[in-house]
């Protein structure tokens, strides 16, 4: 059982996300940076779905009512268990009555908690991880606050403690670089907007605002032009997180794990080996986008799948 | 039918350019056959007022293999006779503290609230796509004489039933939400239920009505 004595900004149960119920309108809720998602399971030997904790913000306080192993990833901080130093991106071993404090996020924005054992908490719609806006899966459908208790069961107080390479560690330091793909509505733009999708030396820079949430991150800058003739919203359509979506203001929407329709036109997708990121961006942060074709998209998806599976196995 | 690659995860299959029934009934074919074929690595397919969009596992699907399957079956979808859609009666409290935005249709349309509440309840509406929220039907087609633009600036919050309009749309919102529609009233009915399976009330090619309550 883990008691939490301060919840961060904001602290929900994830995992790698709820899906075949798109066509009703769920979306898929996911844990937003999926490789350091994935790389916590692994660091903990549990399955690659496992519930995990999501959390923004500093001072975390959680405390082991139990003998544990447990790591964290993601955005990089500066925590102590007990009042001493731990890194980041490693297996830690907990006593019983141990104290885990994050005191402060030194770089990126989402960072991720794990457990050696089970979250003891029901599925909905066949998943963990939480929706904030209905209220319905991980902890009783909200964000985790002081005096919670998260029950584990087949907690595992042995096991090798694994670490993560530095080098396999990627940067969230802004400015963000998000590689994108030319979307369906590309061509309702005028030459001087569009440009950056064909030049691939072009990209345009925005700064992020505070309007960013799991939902999306809202951008500003110069923004982009619609064609004189064309409609600026569009007909509503299925999307996938990273579609970059454009309101009649021109200023873009970058759409996360929350929404399976929209309204707007779609400029550009990002491509996956950039996913990981958004998860980082944070108010102010200066983000270009720049963009690749898709068989690139594909390339660097696949390096570091490979990388990933290649890495994960070895150890 | 045109195919559409949609990023690195996504296939846009493009079943018609407007919104009518022709096309719904295209889209609702292709969904209820994808659906049943369950070709491995398929996700989740999302249909909508003239497409579905696929959402592919990249590990288990790829781009041409899926396309060259769609494209494969067509004949046997294209004139596939369609299960009756289901038909709902959907009881509303329209107006005053239920419809805030009453007034704004009234003064729009030149219509007094109780003419409004005719022409929305007269029309058998399709549910044309699900989403936005779990369960939020995009109903069509709305009369033309209850057009009404969406809200400039979101209102921050609706409560859950709130039925709106926008432009020739009307919906319900299954959750207390932010909402751009111009919200005419209010339903009890649960739109949306995480605990008890189908979950959603509705589905993609159901029948809805408007009643007066």
């Amino acid at each position: 059982m883990i008691e939490v004595a301060g919840a961060g900004f904001l602290s929900i149960i994830v995992d790698s996300g709820r899906y075949g119920h798109a066509h009703i309108g769920v979306p898929p809720s996911y844990a937003l940076d999926r490789f350091s998602y994935v790389l916590l399971q692994y660091l903990l030997d549990n399955p690659n779905n496992a519930p995990a904790i999501e959390v923004m913000g500093n001072d975390l306080r959680l405390r082991f009512a139990e003998e544990m192993i447990f790591a964290i990833t993601g955005a990089k901080v500066a925590a102590t268990l007990d009042d001493i130093p731990i890194p980041g991106w490693s297996a830690i071993k907990a006593r019983k009555g141990s104290f885990l404090r994050v005191r402060e996020v030194k770089e990126g924005l989402r960072y991720y908690i794990g457990f050696s054992g089970t979250m003891d908490i029901g599925p909905v719609l066949g998943s963990h991880t939480t929706n904030l806006e209905c209220n319905f899966g991980g902890f009783h459908g909200r964000p985790l606050i002081k005096g919670d208790t998260i029950p584990l069961k087949n907690v595992r107080a042995r096991g090798e403690l694994k670490m993560v390479p530095d080098t396999m560690i990627p940067s969230m330091q802004e400015p963000h670089m998000i590689r994108v793909i030319a979307g369906p509505e590309a061509d309702r733009f005028v030459p001087r907007s569009a440009a950056f999708l064909s030049n691939r030396k072009d990209a345009v820079f925005f700064n992020a605002t505070s309007r960013l949430n799991r939902t999306g991150v809202r951008l500003e800058g110069t923004p982009f032009e619609f064609r004189q003739e064309v409609e600026k919203s569009i007909i509503s359509e299925g999307i996938l997180p990273g579609t970059v979506q454009v309101p009649p203001d021109g200023l873009p929407i970058i759409s996360l794990a929350e929404r399976t329709v929209g309204g707007y036109a779609r400029i550009a997708m990002v491509a996956d080996i950039d996913m990981d990121r958004l998860a980082h961006i944070k108010p102010r942060d200066r983000v270009f986008l720049r963009a690749i074709d898709i068989d690139e998209a594909d390339r660097l998806w696949r390096a570091r799948r490979d990388a990933l599976s290649f890495y994960c196995k070895k150890q | 039918m045109e195919i559409e690659r949609f990023g690195e995860q996504g296939i846009r299959v493009i079943l018609g350019t407007a919104v009518d029934d022709r096309t719904h009934e295209q889209v609702r074919r292709f969904f209820l056959y994808i659906r049943s074929l369950q070709p491995p690595g398929v996700i989740d397919v999302i249909p909508s007022f003239r497409s579905c969009l696929i959402h592919f596992d990249r590990d288990r699907a790829d781009y041409e293999r899926l396309s060259s399957l769609i494209v494969k079956t067509e004949r046997e979808w294209i004139e596939m006779p369609l299960p009756q859609p289901r038909r709902f009666e959907i009881p509303v409290r329209y107006g005053g503290d239920y419809g805030p935005d009453m007034d704004f249709v009234c003064s729009y349309s030149g219509l007094s609230a109780q003419e409004v509440i005719e022409v929305h309840s007269s029309v058998t509406y399709r549910v044309f796509a699900l989403g936005f929220m779990p369960g939020f039907p995009y109903l069509g087609i709305l009369d033309k004489r209850i057009y009404v633009p969406r809200q400039e600036t979101p209102v921050l919050k609706v409560p859950q039933g709130s039925v709106g309009l926008a432009q020739l749309q009307t919906g319900i919102y299954p959750f207390e939400s932010p909402a751009g529609w111009r919200i005419i009233g209010r339903t009890m009915k649960r739109l949306f239920d995480h605990d008890q399976e189908p979950f959603s009330l509705f589905n993609f090619g159901d029948l809805v009505r408007f009643v007066q309550s």
